[in-house]
C-alpha cells in the first residue's frame, strides 16, 4: 500500500507543471527569506489562497519548496548584512558575517547553500522512510519534556558567552526577563506590559532580532563609511565549496541535520531553536573552539543544515498525526483542508497520494534550490560592492519595513529601534547579543512548560524526574553547567584544562 | 471613565465623518474595496473563515476584500482599532471571534473596547465544544469522568486552548454546574491541548469538534460529550451535556462586525449578501469539506448572541478571577 503511494507521489512530483511551480516557489522563498521580517510562515499563508485554484499536489509542491528555500534565503542577509532574514538564521550570522567581512562572502554563502542542501535532503529522506514510525514519538514530548529541552537550551548561554561569563549571563538573564513580558499563560494577567496592549502577546521575537542585529550593523557601516571600501577582488571568491572543504564539513552538517530533524519533530520548537542547538554542538565537537564567532565555516554550516532539516522534521508529526510541528506546517495543513483533506491520521492512508507528493516535493525541491540559490547568491554578493553608507541606509529601511510587516503595527517599528539601541549599547560594552537571543527564544517555552508541568504534576517538582526523557535531558544540562566550573576541571584534570585555554582568548568578540 | 469619554469622542468623530461621506458612499458598489481586519495570524482559524466566505461574498456584494492581519493580544489590537480608530464608512470590517471578543476586555481592564462600540454584522460558524479523551482512557462516558473528579477533587487534569478562550470558560461553566473541581491546564491553542490528551499527559481535553474530528474518526480520540443544544448528525451517539442535566452550551464562533455607526444601508446590504452566500449550496459544500459548522446569525440576532455571552462570561469571571490569579 505505502510503497505504491511512494511511487505515485514520485511520479506526481515530477510532472512538468509541478516542477515549474516548485521552481516558482523556490524563487519566491529565496526572496522572502532574504528580506528581514518576511518569514516563511507569513509567505506560506499569503500564498495559500493563490494555490486554491491549483490541484492540491501542485499547490503543495509550491508551498513546500517555498518553505525550504526561505530557510536558506534567511542566511543571505545574515551573512552579507548581519541582518537575520528569518529568525532561524540568527545563529548563522555569528560566523557568517565575520567571513563576509574578511572577503569570503561567496565562500560563506556557498557553505550555507550546500549545508542547507544536506539538511534538506536528510530531512526529506527521514520524512520518506521513518515518518510513520516517528510520528508516535512526538507524543512522548509533553510539557515536562519541553521544560527539560528549554533548560538544556538555556545552558547554551555558557557557550555563547564568548570569554566573559558575567556579561554572557547578564545578556541571557535580560533575554529571559524580556521573554516574561506579556500575558501570563496560566492566569491571563498582563505582566510588565505597562498597560500597553501591543505588548500583551509578548515581545515579538522577530522584531527584537531585527533590531538587535541589524541596527548596530547599520551604525557600524555608517561609522566606517569614510574608510576605504573592501577590494572588489576579494568579493568574487568562489561560491561552490571545494570538495575537501565540503567533505570536512559533512559530518558537522549531518549531525546538525539530525538535530534539525529532531527539533522540528517536537511541537513547540522550530528552526530558531534548532539552529542554536546545532551551533552549540558544532562548537562542542570542534577541536579549536576559539575560531567560533570569528568566521569559522563550521559555524555557518551547522545552523544552516539544521534549519533546513527542521522542514522535514516539522512535517513528521503533521503527516503522521495531523499535529503541526511548527507554525509554517500549520499553514501547510490549512492548504490541505482547503482541498477537503482533513489533517489527521488519514493523511498517510486515504490521501497517501497527495501526502507522498508533498514528501517528494520536499526532497526534490533541493534541486531548484541549489540551482536558483547559486544564481541568487552570485547576484546578491554584489551588495558587497555597494558603498557602505548606502548599505547602512538600506538596512535601516529594510528593518523598518520588515518589523512593520510582521504585525502591521507601527508600535513594532519603535520596539525594533529600541532593541537596535540596546544592541548598539551591548556592542559598545562588549556584551554578547547571542545569549540574549537564547533567552528570548526559550524564555516563553520555559515559562509555559514549567507552569503546565506543575499543574499536571499537582504542584510536585518531582514530576521532572519521573519522565526518562526529561531526566536524561536535565542530566545533560547539569553536566554542561558543571563542565564550566572549576570543580569539573579539578576532577577531570588535564582534559578540562585543555578545553578551557582557548576559551580565554575569545575576548575580542565579533566585529 | 476613560472609555466613556473615548466612546463619546468616537461617536462624535464617527458622526462628523459620516456627513461628508453620507451622500456619496452609503452603499457597496462594484469594485469598492473592503478591508477585513484580522486579529490573528494568516493561516489561523479566522483566516480560514475569510478564505471560505470572502470569495462567495465578494460575488454577492460586488466588493473586493483585502485581508489585513494585525495579530496580538488575542485579537484585542485589531478589535481596539475597529472600535476606536476606524471610520464607519463600511470600508473596514473585522472578523470577530467569540468568546475572545468579550473575554479580552472582561479579563483585562487595560483593554478598553467593548461590543457596544461595534456593529455586529453576521456570525457565520460555531465550532461546538466537546470533551475528548484518548482511546486508551479508562473513562468511557462523561459520567465516569465526572465521577472520578467527584471521588478525588482537584486531581483530574483538563486541557484547554488557553486562558480566556472558549474551552477555558466552558470548563469553568461545567465546574459551576456540577460543583466539581478540575485542574485546568492551559495550552497554546486547541492542537497542543488535544495532543496532550492523546499522549495521556492530561486526563481529558475540552476542545472543539471541527478541530478534533479527524482524530475522532480515526479512533484515536473518544468524545464523551458535546456542548450543543441537540445531538449532532456527525456524532449521533455522543450525548449533549444538557441531556446529562448540565446546562452548558458553548463553542467557538466566528463572524463579521463593523465599527459602530455603520450606515443602515451598508449593514442591510452586507447582511442581504451574506444571506445569499449562506443559501448557496456550493458554499455549504465547501464549508462541510473544511469541517465548518454553519451557525448563521445576522444583525440584531448576532448582537443578542454577543450580549448574552458577555453577561455570562462577566458573571463567571467576577466569580473566579480571584482564584485564577
Amino acid at each position: 500500500m505505502e510503497t505504491s503511494f511512494i511511487a505515485i507521489g514520485f511520479a506526481n512530483a515530477l510532472t512538468p507543471t509541478n516542477l515549474m511551480f516548485m521552481t516558482l516557489g523556490t524563487a519566491l522563498g529565496l526572496m522572502v527569506g532574504a528580506l528581514p521580517g518576511l518569514s516563511a510562515t507569513m509567505a506560506l499563508a499569503l500564498l495559500l489562497p493563490l494555490t486554491f485554484s491549483l490541484p492540491p499536489e501542485t499547490g503543495l509542491c509550491m508551498l513546500a519548496s517555498l518553505y525550504l528555500a526561505a530557510m536558506y534565503g534567511g542566511s543571505i542577509a545574515a551573512i552579507l548584512l548581519r541582518t537575520p532574514g528569518t529568525p532561524a538564521a540568527a545563529a548563522t550570522l555569528l560566523d557568517g558575517f565575520p567571513m563576509a567581512s574578511r572577503g569570503e562572502a561567496g565562500r560563506a554563502l556557498g557553505i550555507s547553500l550546500t549545508s542547507s542542501l544536506v539538511g534538506g535532503i536528510i530531512s526529506g529522506i527521514a520524512l520518506l522512510t521513518i515518518a510513520p514510525f516517528l510520528g508516535k514519538l512526538v507524543l512522548l514530548f509533553g510539557p515536562v519534556e519541553l521544560f527539560a529541552i528549554a533548560v538544556l537550551g538555556i545552558t547554551m548561554i555558557g557557550t555563547l558567552a564568548k570569554g566573559s561569563p558575567m556579561k554572557g549571563l547578564l545578556a541571557g538573564a535580560l533575554g529571559l526577563l524580556l521573554a516574561m513580558v506579556g500575558m501570563d499563560p496560566t492566569t491571563g494577567t498582563a505582566r510588565f506590559t505597562a498597560g500597553n496592549i501591543n505588548l500583551f502577546s509578548g515581545v515579538p521575537f522577530t522584531v527584537a532580532l531585527i533590531g538587535l542585529f541589524s541596527i548596530p550593523q547599520a551604525i557600524a557601516l555608517a561609522e566606517q563609511a569614510r574608510g576605504k571600501q573592501p577590494r572588489p577582488a576579494q568579493i568574487s571568491d568562489r561560491v561552490i565549496p571545494r570538495l575537501p572543504e565540503f567533505l570536512r564539513l559533512l559530518p558537522n552538517s549531518m549531525r546538525s541535520a539530525v538535530i534539525g530533524v529532531v527539533t522540528g519533530l517536537i511541537p513547540g520548537t522550530g528552526g530558531d531553536t534548532a539552529s542554536w542547538f546545532a551551533y552549540n554542538e558544532a562548537k562542542r565537537f570542534a577541536k579549536d573552539k576559539s575560531r567560533f564567532g570569528k568566521g569559522d565555516p563550521a559555524g555557518v554550516a551547522a545552523p544552516e543544515a539544521a534549519n533546513n532539516a527542521v522542514v522535514g522534521g516539522a512535517l513528521v508529526p503533521t503527516i503522521a498525526l495531523g499535529i503541526p510541528g511548527s507554525s509554517a506546517t500549520a499553514v501547510l495543513l490549512g492548504g490541505l483542508m482547503v482541498h477537503g483533506i482533513l489533517p489527521g491520521p488519514t493523511l498517510l492512508t486515504d490521501y497517501g497520494d497527495v501526502t507522498y507528493t508533498l514528501i517528494w516535493a520536499i526532497l526534490l525541491a533541493n534541486i531548484p534550490l541549489f540551482l536558483l540559490g547559486l544564481l541568487f547568491t552570485r547576484f546578491s554578493v554584489i551588495v558587497m560592492r555597494v558603498p557602505r553608507m548606502a548599505v547602512a541606509v538600506a538596512i535601516v529601511v529594510m528593518s523598518i519595513v520588515g518589523s512593520f510587516a510582521i504585525n502591521n503595527n507601527l508600535f513594532d517599528v519603535w520596539l525594533m529601534l529600541g532593541f537596535g539601541l540596546l544592541g548598539y549599547i551591548f556592542e559598545r560594552a562588549g556584551i554578547p547579543t547571542a545569549p540574549m537571543v537564547i533567552g528570548l527564544v526559550l524564555g516563553m517555552l520555559l515559562d509555559v512548560s514549567l507552569n503546565q508541568s506543575l499543574l499536571i504534576g499537582r504542584g510536585n517538582w518531582g514530576i521532572f524526574l519521573e519522565s526518562k526523557i526529561s531526566l536524561v535531558l536535565l542530566a545533560i544540562a547539569a553536566l554542561s553547567i558543571l563542565q564550566a566550573t572549576p570543580f569539573f576541571r579539578l576532577v577531570f584534570g588535564r582534559f578540562g584544562r585543555r578545553k578551557a585555554v582557548p576559551q580565554a582568548g575569545t575576548m575580542a568578540g565579533d566585529s | 471613565m476613560n472609555s466613556k469619554s473615548l466612546k463619546k469622542k468616537a461617536l462624535i468623530i464617527a458622526a462628523a465623518l459620516a456627513l461628508p461621506f453620507g451622500a456619496a458612499a452609503q452603499q457597496y458598489s462594484a469594485g469598492s474595496e473592503v478591508t477585513v481586519l484580522q486579529g490573528f495570524s494568516p493561516g489561523g482559524g479566522s483566516d480560514a473563515l475569510a478564505q471560505l466566505v470572502q470569495p462567495y461574498l465578494s460575488k454577492e456584494l460586488g466588493a473586493n476584500f483585502v485581508n489585513q492581519y494585525q495579530p496580538g493580544a488575542t485579537g484585542a489590537i485589531a478589535w481596539t482599532r475597529l472600535a476606536k480608530q476606524t471610520r464607519a464608512d463600511g470600508r473596514t470590517i473585522s472578523i470577530t471571534n467569540t468568546p475572545m471578543l468579550m473575554t479580552n476586555y472582561i479579563m483585562n481592564p487595560t483593554i478598553t473596547y467593548s461590543i457596544d462600540e461595534i456593529t455586529p454584522l453576521a456570525n457565520v460558524v460555531t465550532d461546538p465544544g466537546v470533551i475528548v479523551v484518548r482511546a486508551e482512557s479508562p473513562y468511557q462516558t462523561v459520567e465516569e469522568l465526572f465521577e472520578a473528579a467527584r471521588a478525588n477533587p482537584e486531581t483530574i487534569t483538563i486541557g484547554n486552548s488557553g486562558v480566556g478562550g472558549d474551552d477555558y470558560f466552558s470548563t469553568i461553566m461545567v465546574e459551576k454546574a456540577t460543583g466539581l473541581k478540575f485542574i485546568k491546564v492551559p495550552f497554546q491553542g486547541d492542537g497542543p491541548s488535544w495532543a496532550a490528551a492523546l499522549a495521556g499527559t492530561i486526563d481529558a481535553s475540552f476542545n472543539n469538534l471541527g478541530i478534533t474530528f479527524p482524530q475522532i474518526q480515526a479512533g484515536n480520540l473518544r468524545v464523551l460529550a458535546v456542548f450543543t443544544e441537540d445531538r449532532l448528525p456527525e456524532i449521533p451517539d455522543v450525548p449533549t451535556l444538557r441531556e446529562k442535566g448540565i446546562d452548558v452550551v458553548a463553542g467557538s464562533s466566528r463572524g463579521y462586525s463593523g465599527p459602530k455607526g455603520m450606515s443602515a444601508e451598508h449593514v442591510q446590504q452586507f447582511i442581504a449578501a451574506m444571506d445569499r452566500v449562506i443559501a448557496n449550496p456550493d458554499f455549504l459544500r465547501d464549508a462541510r469539506e473544511r469541517a465548518f459548522v454553519i451557525d448563521y446569525r445576522s444583525g440584531d440576532d448576532y448582537m443578542t448572541f454577543l450580549k448574552n455571552q458577555e453577561v455570562t462570561f462577566k458573571a463567571i469571571w467576577e466569580e473566579v478571577k480571584d482564584q485564577a490569579q
